[in-house]
C-alpha cells in the first residue's frame, strides 16, 4: 500500500463557471488501475466527483480521459505506470459537463455522418455472404474500435476544428470501405471528401499514440486517402 | 435529450479540391526538390559559384527558354505550395473565423504580388535594360 | 419538473437485446429506448468467445444436439419448448447478423467459420462439437456493435443516460415507466403501450465478478418492487477463468482454442472431474472442479488461492490470430506474458440464469400462468427458461438476439393492437421522487461503498459457488443487517447535473433486493444442481426440485412460490461429461 496525489481537474457549472484543480492523496495497492483510484476518491473522499465507466477493463469505451496529458482509458493504465503524482482531465475538444465527463454528441454526430452500417443492394442470400479469410483480415484493425473517443480528442486539429471528423469516424468509415461485402464505399468517400474530411488530417499521430485498443488510426486514415486518390478500395 | 438521428447531411462541397491541393502538396513538393536543389547548385556551387552571379550570369541564363521555364516553374510551384502550406496552418490554428478570413486574404494578395511581379519580370527581363 | 413523453413502445436497456429488441419494435411502431449508458458502452460488448448455432459449417451438427447440450448443460431445469425455439432460431439469428455486417471469421471456404466451446458436444454427448460462430475474441463487442450501427441505419430514437426507475402498471396492466435523466436530473415519464426490460444482470452483488460497474439489476429491482416474481433468482454462474482477484473474463474459447487449466502440481486436474470434455466441461462443474482442487491444497501461489490457465503450448501466432484481447489483458492488468506463462485465474461471478420469468415471446408472467399485458423482457434480465440451473457458454449471446428479436416484434405486435394507452396512475412519478428524495436527505451516515462492499464481500464468502445452510443463512442475515444501513446513507452531491453519487445510492437498493432474494432462493433448494450446489445437499433431487422457483416481494421478506419445468422430449438423466 502506497499513497499517489491524484491532482483532478474539477468543475461544477451548478457551484461555479470556474473550473480548478483538486488534489487528492489516494491509497493504492500495486496492480490498481487509475479507475480504482478514482473510484476510492469518488467513494470515500469526495462524492460528487463525476466521470463514466463501466466494464472497468477497456472494452466498454466509458471513461477516456486525459492522463498526465495524454489521452487514456482509467480502466487500463495501472498507478505504478503513472508516477506519484498523477494529473487527470477530462478530454478536450469535447464540452465538459462536469469534472471528467463530456458531451459526447459531438463525436457521435460524426461517427453518424460517415452512415456507419453495411450497405449493400440486391437480395440478400438465403445463408452467409462468403467473404474470405484475406478480405476478413483486410478491415480487422478498425473493428477493434470501442468508440472511446481517445483517438479524436488527441487530434490537434479537432481541438481547434469542431467540424472536422476526427479520426474515429474515418475508422469506422474505413472499417466498412475496405469490407468486401459492403457497396457503399464511394458514399462513404465522398462524405470524407470533404474539406472537413480525411484532408484535414496532418498525420501528427497523436490518434494513434492514443488509441487504447492498439488500431494503426493513422494508417487507416492515409488508406482512405489512398482509396480517394486511386479509387482502390 | 439526446436523440440519435439519422445520419446528418453536413453541407457539402462536392468539388474534390482538397484532394487535389493535397495531391499537389506532394507532387510540387517532389518536383521542387529537383528544381531548388538544381538552382542552389547551379547558383552557388559550380564554376566558382555565387562569386560568378552577376548582371550578364543571368542574362545568359535567360537567353535559353529552358532556364526561364525552370525559373517559371520555381517560381509558380514554390509560391503555391507555400501560400497552400501557409493556408492549413491557418486553417488549423486560426480559432476565430474573422481571424482565419482576414489571415487568409493577406497570404493571397502576398501571393498573388509575388506570382505576378516574378512572372513579369521573367518574361520581360531585357538584357540590354540599364 | 416532471416531463411526459408518449411512445408506442418503450425499450429499457440498449445492450444486445434491447437494441435486436429496438430493431424490430422501431420498424413497426412508434419506439424509444431508455438507456443509462450510451448504447456501445453495455456489457454485452464484453462477451468474448462467440454464438453458438448449428450452422454445420466446419463439421455435421443440428440444433437439436444443441437443444440437448442446452437442456443437458442446463442440469434439466430449462424449458424445454424455449430451449427448441432458441437452438432452431439460433441458425437464423446468426445468418441474421452477418447480414447486418457483423465480421465473423472465416472458414478457407469464406463461410462463418466455428469453434469449440464448453458444454457442446455432438451427438447428445459424444465429443467437443464445433459450434460456437465468432470474431476472434470479440463476438460480444461485435455484435454490439453491429446492432448499434443497424440502430443509425434505422433512426432508432434513443434517450441516452436516462436511468428507468419504475414501472407504471395501472389496473395490472402495463401504462410506462419513469426515468430519471442524468444530465439534468429532471424525471420523465414515459407512456407506453409495450414496455420491454432488457436491463442485464445484477453481477455486482459478488465481489469478484465480470460484470461491469453498471450491472446492478435495475430491472429486476424495478419489476420486483411492484410485485412481479423473480424466477430461479438461486442459480447464478460463475465462470471459472477471471483473471485471478480482479475476476476480468479470461474467455472459455481460450480452452475451445485448447488452452489447459492445472493445478499446483501442474496437473491438467480436469481429466479427472470430466474425463470426455475435460476442460470444455460446463461451467459449473469447472468451476466447482476449480475450489476443489484449491481445498484440497493444489491451489497456486503463496496464498494456494488460484489455478492456472495455461496457453503456453499454443502457437504464439494462433493466440494472436483467435485470442488477441484475453491475451492483452494479461499483460496489461498481470503484466504475464501469455505465450510463456500460465495465467492465475480463478472463477468469477459471471452470469444470473434467473430472472425476470417470461414465456417464449418475452411476455412478462405476473405468476406461474398468467402474463402482464404490455410487458417485456429479453436478456440476462429475463429468465425464459432456457439456461435453466447453469447456461452453457454462447447461449447468452444467443438468449440476446433470438428472444430480443422475439420480444421486440411481440412488443410492437402488443403496441399495434391496442387503440389506446393504458391511463397513467396517479401521480406516476410520486414514488421514484420520493426514492430519491429520500436518499438526497438522508443523514449519510452510512456510506454506499462500504455497504456495497460488505454486501459483496458476504455474497462472495457465502453465497458463491459452494453454499450451506448456515453459509446462506449468515448472508441473510448480512443483508438484513445492510438493508438497516441502507436507510441511513445520504448523498453529498447535492446537484441536480449528472449525479452519479445519486445513482450509485440507487443501485445499491436494488443490489440489496436481489441479494436478499438470491439467497433466500438458494436456502429453499435442498438440493445441488447446475449452479447452485448445496454442500448439505450434494445431489439433485428431481422428485421435489424439479420446479423453477418464484420470489415473490412480500413487505421487506421474500415469499417462494414454485413453478413446473416444460419438458418435451428429453428426461432427466444423471449429468456427466
Amino acid at each position: 500500500m502506497t499513497l499517489v496525489t491524484l491532482k483532478i481537474r474539477r468543475y461544477d457549472p451548478e457551484l461555479s463557471e470556474d473550473a480548478f484543480w483538486q488534489s487528492f492523496e489516494v491509497p493504492v495497492e500495486s496492480g490498481d488501475r487509475l479507475l480504482d483510484a478514482l473510484h476510492h476518491v469518488k467513494w470515500y473522499l469526495d462524492g460528487s466527483l463525476t466521470f463514466r465507466r463501466s466494464c472497468a477493463h477497456g472494452v466498454c469505451g466509458s471513461d477516456a480521459m486525459r492522463v498526465n496529458g495524454v489521452n487514456r482509458l482509467a480502466c487500463k493504465v495501472l498507478i505504478k505506470d503513472l508516477g506519484d503524482e498523477i494529473t487527470v482531465e477530462p478530454l478536450k475538444g469535447l464540452p465538459t459537463m462536469k469534472d471528467l465527463l463530456v458531451d459526447m454528441e459531438p463525436f457521435f454526430d460524426a461517427f453518424r455522418a460517415v452512415k456507419p452500417f453495411l450497405m449493400t443492394s440486391g437480395n440478400a442470400p438465403t445463408r452467409e455472404r462468403l467473404q474470405s479469410a484475406e478480405d476478413r483480415a483486410r478491415f480487422d484493425d478498425t473493428t477493434k474500435c470501442i468508440m472511446c473517443a481517445a483517438c479524436t480528442t488527441a487530434c490537434p486539429i479537432f481541438w481547434n476544428d469542431d467540424q472536422y471528423f476526427g479520426p474515429q469516424a474515418i475508422v469506422m468509415a474505413h472499417r466498412f470501405i475496405f469490407d468486401s461485402r459492403d457497396e457503399g464505399a464511394e458514399e462513404r468517400l465522398e462524405i470524407l471528401n470533404d474539406k472537413e474530411g480525411v484532408w484535414r488530417c496532418r498525420t501528427t499521430f497523436n490518434c494513434t499514440d492514443a488509441c487504447p485498443r492498439g488500431i494503426e488510426v493513422t494508417k487507416a486514415i492515409q488508406e482512405v486517402k489512398r482509396a480517394l486518390i486511386f479509387h482502390h478500395t | 435529450m439526446t436523440v440519435i438521428e439519422a445520419p446528418r447531411s453536413r453541407a457539402r462541397s462536392r468539388t474534390s479540391f482538397e484532394m487535389y491541393s493535397w495531391i499537389f502538396m506532394r507532387m510540387s513538393g517532389l518536383l521542387l526538390v529537383v528544381l531548388v536543389l538544381g538552382h542552389l547548385l547551379i547558383m552557388n556551387v559550380l564554376d566558382g559559384g555565387v562569386q560568378r552571379v552577376n548582371w550578364g550570369f543571368v542574362a545568359g541564363r535567360w537567353a535559353s527558354p529552358f532556364w526561364r521555364t525552370w525559373d517559371l516553374m520555381q517560381l509558380w510551384l514554390a509560391e503555391l505550395h507555400g501560400t497552400n502550406g501557409l493556408r492549413t496552418v491557418i486553417n488549423d490554428y486560426a480559432v476565430r473565423d474573422s481571424t482565419r478570413f482576414w489571415l487568409k486574404m493577406l497570404l493571397y494578395t502576398s501571393a498573388f504580388l509575388v506570382l505576378v511581379l516574378g512572372t513579369l519580370v521573367i518574361f520581360t527581363f531585357d538584357p540590354s535594360m540599364k | 419538473m416532471v416531463q411526459f413523453h408518449t411512445y408506442d413502445t418503450v425499450i429499457v436497456g440498449a445492450g444486445g437485446a434491447g437494441m435486436r429488441a429496438a430493431l424490430e419494435a422501431g420498424q413497426r411502431s412508434r419506439t424509444a429506448v431508455l438507456t443509462k449508458l450510451y448504447p456501445t458502452r453495455s456489457h454485452t460488448g464484453a462477451a468474448q468467445g462467440g454464438m453458438c448455432a448449428a450452422l454445420a459449417n466446419v463439421e455435421e451438427d443440428n440444433w437439436e444436439w444443441h437443444t440437448f447440450d442446452t437442456v443437458k448443460g442446463g442440469d434439466y431445469l430449462v424449458d424445454q419448448d424455449a430451449a427448441e425455439v432458441m437452438c432452431r432460431e439460433a441458425i437464423d439469428a446468426v445468418l441474421d447478423l452477418e447480414k447486418m455486417g457483423l465480421p465473423f471469421d472465416r472458414t478457407p471456404e469464406g463461410r462463418i467459420d466455428q469453434r469449440r466451446f464448453g458444454g457442446h458436444t455432438r451427438n447428445h454427448g459424444e465429443a467437443a462439437v464445433r459450434r460456437s460462430c465468432f470474431a476472434a475474441d470479440r463476438t460480444g463487442h461485435l455484435i454490439l456493435q453491429t446492432l448499434f450501427q443497424q440502430c443509425v441505419k434505422h433512426g432508432i430514437e434513443f434517450y441516452n443516460e436516462f436511468y428507468v426507475l419504475d414501472l407504471l402498471l395501472n389496473g395490472g396492466r402495463t401504462a410506462g415507466v419513469v426515468a430519471y435523466e442524468l444530465a439534468t436530473g429532471e424525471l420523465h415519464v414515459f407512456q407506453a403501450k409495450s414496455v420491454l426490460f432488457a436491463t442485464g444482470g445484477f453481477g455486482k452483488v459478488f465481489k469478484v465478478t465480470s460484470n461491469a460497474h453498471t450491472l446492478t439489476g435495475d430491472g429486476m429491482g424495478i419489476v420486483f418492487r411492484r410485485g412481479i416474481p423473480l424466477e430461479d433468482m438461486e442459480f447464478y454462474q460463475f465462470h471459472p477463468t477471471g483473471i485471478w482477484k480482479m475476476g476480468i473474463l479470461l474467455t472459455e474459447g481460450a480452452r475451445g482454442e485448447g488452452g489447459i487449466l492445472r493445478n499446483s502440481d501442474g496437473e491438467r486436474f480436469m481429466e479427472r472431474y470430466a474425463p470426455t470434455l475435460k476442460d470444455l466441461a460446463p461451467r459449473d462443474l469447472v468451476s466447482r472442479a476449480i475450489y476443489t482442487e484449491i481445498r484440497a491444497g493444489r491451489g497456486c501461489g503463496s496464498a494456494r488461492d488460484h489455478v492456472y490457465l495455461d496457453l503456453t503450448h499454443l502457437p504464439p501466432e494462433q493466440l494472436d490470430a483467435k485470442l488477441p484481447d484475453i491475451t492483452e489483458f494479461a499483460r496489461t492488468y498481470l503484466g504475464i506474458e501469455p505465450y510463456t506463462d500460465p495465467i492465475p485465474i480463478q472463477p468469477t461471478a459471471h452470469y444470473a440464469m434467473g430472472g425476470i420469468p417470461t414465456d417464449i415471446d418475452a411476455r412478462v408472467l405476473r405468476n406461474s400462468t398468467e402474463v402482464v399485458p404490455g410487458l417485456f423482457a429479453a436478456g440476462e434480465v429475463a429468465c425464459v427458461s432456457v439456461h435453466g440451473a447453469n447456461r452453457l457458454g454462447t447461449n447468452s449471446l444467443l438468449d440476446i438476439n433470438v428472444f430480443g428479436r422475439r420480444g421486440g416484434l411481440a412488443a410492437a405486435a402488443h403496441a399495434n393492437s391496442q387503440v389506446h394507452h393504458v391511463e397513467l396512475p396517479d401521480d406516476p412519478a410520486g414514488q421514484v421522487e420520493a426514492l430519491l428524495q429520500r436518499l438526497r436527505d438522508g443523514g449519510g451516515q452510512e456510506n454506499v461503498a462500504a455497504i456495497r462492499t460488505a454486501l459483496q464481500e458476504t455474497m462472495d464468502a457465502h453465497a458463491s459457488v459452494y453454499r450451506t445452510d448456515a453459509t446462506l443463512r449468515q448472508a441473510e442475515a448480512d443483508i438484513r443487517a445492510l438493508q438497516v444501513r441502507y436507510e441511513k446513507v445520504g448523498v453529498s452531491d447535492r446537484g441536480q447535473r449528472y449525479n452519479t453519487e445519486l445513482l450509485e445510492a440507487v443501485e445499491l437498493g436494488f443490489l440489496l433486493d436481489l441479494a436478499q432474494v438470491l439467497v433466500v432462493s438458494a436456502l429453499a433448494r435442498h438440493e445441488s444442481r447446475g449452479g447452485h450446489f448445496r454442500e448439505d445437499f450434494p445431489t439433485r433431487d428431481d422428485v421435489h426440485f424439479m420446479r423453477h422457483t418464484m420470489a415473490y416481494r412480500e413487505g421487506t421478506d421474500v415469499r417462494l412460490d414454485h413453478k413446473p419445468v416444460v419438458q418435451t422430449r428429453y428426461q432427466p438423466s444423471e449429468r456427466t461429461y
